[in-house]
């Protein structure tokens, strides 16, 4: 019955709405580092730990008013246990449990075991409450009378939950934990062995100041980290030979750490920079995410770099190394693996204008435009074609736009031996070369209150050309339209002229709404 | 004078689509394959004959009249395309060449070897995937004009008779209304081809032997046509 009633109330719990939107907000509070509250939440708790750390400094010789000290010893005690408490629970799912039990029970015909549902709670429970993080946060709550000063360092070690950097750095550093508890267990038996033999040689001389086998481990260590402050020295011939081998050892502790140091994050630094760029990318908004890095992409990159954001996603580690070269927000990671998506940790949708497929390979394109196809539906994907036999594959993967170069350069002939100068205009507008620019100015609500008709928009007065206009409403494209035609919200204004002249006419528009 | 003969040297998918596209322009078009190509001759309507990079064109000279040839070096090859290209201006002075470029550099050494014309493929792929994204309407307004997909047409039309102008300058005159069409500029001998907006262009009186390059519709541009000159 009781079982029963256990079972009843975790179905209740899980299946509860407003339950499971509490805890995941407190989840993303704590953990999600993609949480919009998780960064003031962050600061929040960073400033709470300084003020404490700024109220201990100033009690060591001054006089703290005593709402300071409540507010340290107990406000914030408070808050940090309140922190705790909520940790635990998002730490492991004791709903989740029970129902796995229940129904891996029932699924044998046996009854529910509510001892073994209770046994894997607290083995997750405890697996929390001793990890070194949780450790570190409860006694951190402590409030720190004189007696419990040392206390405060728990509180400093908090930090390591809330800054990145710190987090980066401990993560480099346990990239080598085997190496650095190596040299740990060396440097331990030089102090111990050390320690004894100074202790041994001087405790018993009256000129030595080594008087306790805790003043011997406190000389070793100080001698051993090359720091020697000269307030212990051995004084007996034997204790100077003991010295000298504590002082070679510890030059090879401290090359030995300086240089595990150097190597981790050597071996990291490629990995940190992705952690950072990830998380530049995270913020971007409207960027173009470029899959492969060959030559046509090269230049469609610069081109888009100049007045966009620019993601470039390349699995080949020359050529990804050659896109950091050139300046680019570049990922070593291949484009047609979903890994790489969700490592980005990005919303398509929102966030990136349009995928462009431009690697010289229609089996590369069509992978990874059916790679992301898989998870979103809507982005628009261009992409290029090398053999026109693929020309379906790349529509049915859900490329958008594909341009095949070869048919390109068919036209491209065409124009050449047709009408050389209309041609070379024609690519000239495209390039702007000359400073001529060929320009769609989109006719919103704020153009429409001052300009209602072409005649209106006196093109002639800034020099510009006005090709058309390509009517939003009927789909289509108005070749030199006469003073009279009406403007409409939606339509595009295609003109050319000198793009400086283009640009005062674009903001004369807008200016006249004023 | 215009040719009539193209002779495209490559035998790939560029030359497929560039004799496809240039098809209307030229009464004969001969195909020349590498002697090293393994590229299997498909049945074609044009004639294929096999080439190296040797500097031997006697059968070419005995076979066409270059004066009325031009040259497409199509190879897949930059190195020996501009080889090619080379090799074809040291043999033949006023030969036009048209050479496929694959990249800038490419380009640059083709125009070095002698190329009249260069086709730079990636640059061109380049600025159309960008004006795709960037300016979406344009391109395809371009497009459509570019390559007779819509009604719209884009010609260069030669003034024979300026004095229906009476020396005018060109930027005065409201083309779009007067004659249906939207003059995008001016070649001029002495200026080069010039934006009708420019200050240079700006301060040239029409003359006769003015290229113009214009867009309209198909039946005002030969309206046009017959009123001022002729279409080159």
């Amino acid at each position: 019955m009781l079982k029963r009633l256990l079972v009843d109330i975790a179905y209740y719990i899980s299946t509860s709405k407003k339950y499971a939107k509490t805890k995941r907000f407190f989840y993303n509070l704590l953990e999600n580092s993609n949480d919009k509250y998780k960064r003031m939440f962050d600061l929040f708790m960073i400033a709470l730990i300084f003020a404490s750390v700024i109220i201990l400094i100033r009690e060591v010789k001054l006089h703290v008013n005593d709402g300071l000290l409540f507010f340290n010893d107990y406000v914030i005690s408070i808050i940090f246990l309140i922190e705790y408490l909520l940790r635990f629970w998002i730490s492991s799912s004791v709903t989740e449990i029970i129902i796995k039990q229940s129904e891996h029970d029932l699924m044998l015909g046996d009854e529910f075991r509510a001892a073994k549902a209770f046994k894997k709670i607290l083995q997750a429970k405890l697996k929390y409450v001793f990890s070194i993080k949780a450790i570190v946060d409860l006694l951190a709550i402590i409030p720190f009378f004189h007696q419990l000063r040392l206390f405060i360092l728990f509180r400093v070690f908090k930090l390591f939950r809330y800054a990145k950097s710190i987090q980066t750095f401990a993560s480099v550093i346990a990239a080598k934990k085997f190496e650095f508890f190596t040299l740990f267990i060396f440097a331990s038996i030089i102090v111990f062995v050390s320690s004894v033999l100074i202790y041994v040689m001087e405790a018993n001389n009256p000129a030595s100041a080594v008087n306790t086998f805790f003043e011997a481990i406190y000389w070793s260590i100080v001698t051993i980290s090359t720091v020697g402050y000269g307030d212990i020295t051995p004084v007996t011939e034997a204790g100077r030979i003991v010295s000298m081998f504590v002082i070679i050892a510890g030059i090879a502790v401290f090359s030995f750490t300086t240089s595990l140091v150097v190597t981790a994050f050597t071996e990291k630094l490629d990995e940190i920079k992705d952690i950072k760029l990830i998380d530049d990318i995270e913020n971007m908004k409207n960027f173009y995410l470029i899959c492969g890095y060959e030559d046509i992409s090269k230049e469609v990159s610069k081109k888009l770099i100049q007045n966009n954001k620019v993601v470039i996603l390349e699995e080949d580690q020359e050529k990804a190394s050659q896109a950091k070269k050139d300046g680019f927000f570049v990922l070593n990671y291949a484009p047609g693996s979903i890994e790489s998506y969700k490592k980005l940790k990005i919303n398509i949708q929102e966030q990136v204008k349009a995928i462009l497929c431009l690697s010289h390979s229609d089996v590369e394109n069509v992978y990874t435009a059916l790679t992301i196809r898989s998870f979103n539906k809507d982005v628009f994907i261009l992409s290029i074609l090398k053999n026109r036999v693929n020309t379906n594959k790349l529509f049915f993967a859900g490329v958008n736009e594909l341009l095949y170069e070869k048919e390109l350069t068919g036209m491209i002939a065409k124009g050449f031996v047709g009408q050389p100068v209309a041609f070379e205009l024609i690519h000239a507008l495209r390039s702007s070369y000359n400073g001529v620019d060929m320009q769609e100015i989109f006719v919103n609500e704020r153009i429409l209150d001052s300009f209602t008709t072409v005649g209106s928009l006196k093109c002639k007065k800034y020099r510009i050309l006005l090709l058309g206009i390509f009517k939003k409403n009927e789909e289509e494209f108005c070749f030199n339209p006469s003073e009279s035609i009406a403007l409409e919200l939606g339509d595009y204004l295609l003109t050319i002229g000198n793009t400086q002249f283009i640009k005062e006419f674009s903001n004369s528009l807008y200016k006249k709404g004023d | 004078m215009r040719e009539t003969t193209a002779l495209v040297f490559g035998y790939n998918d560029y030359t497929f689509e560039i004799v496809k596209n240039i098809s209307l322009y030229y009464e004969n078009i001969q195909i020349f394959k590498l002697d090293e190509d393994d590229k299997v001759i498909q049945n074609s309507k044009y004639k294929i004959s096999q080439f190296d990079l040797s500097d031997n064109w006697d059968d070419l000279k005995s076979g066409v009249d270059i004066e009325e040839c031009v040259a497409f070096c199509v190879l897949e090859d930059m190195a020996e395309n501009i080889f090619l290209t080379i090799s074809l201006r040291d043999a033949f002075k006023d030969l036009k060449i048209v050479a496929l470029a694959k990249d800038k550099e490419s380009e640059e050494k083709l125009l070095l070897a002698g190329a009249s014309r260069v086709l730079p493929t990636m640059q061109t792929t380049a600025n159309i995937i960008v004006e795709m994204l960037e300016k979406p309407i344009v391109s395809k307004v371009l497009h459509n004009i570019l390559y007779e997909k819509s009604d719209l047409k884009i010609a260069q039309i030669r003034i024979d008779n300026s004095e229906k102008f009476n020396k005018e300058y060109p930027v005065d005159i409201d083309w779009g209304k007067e004659y249906g069409v939207i003059v995008l500029s001016v070649l001029r001998e002495d200026m080069g081809i010039e934006f009708i907006y420019s200050s240079k262009a700006k301060h040239h009186q029409i003359k006769e032997g003015d290229i113009f390059v214009v867009v309209g519709y198909e039946h005002d541009i030969k309206e046009f046509e017959k009123l001022i000159g002729g279409q080159i």
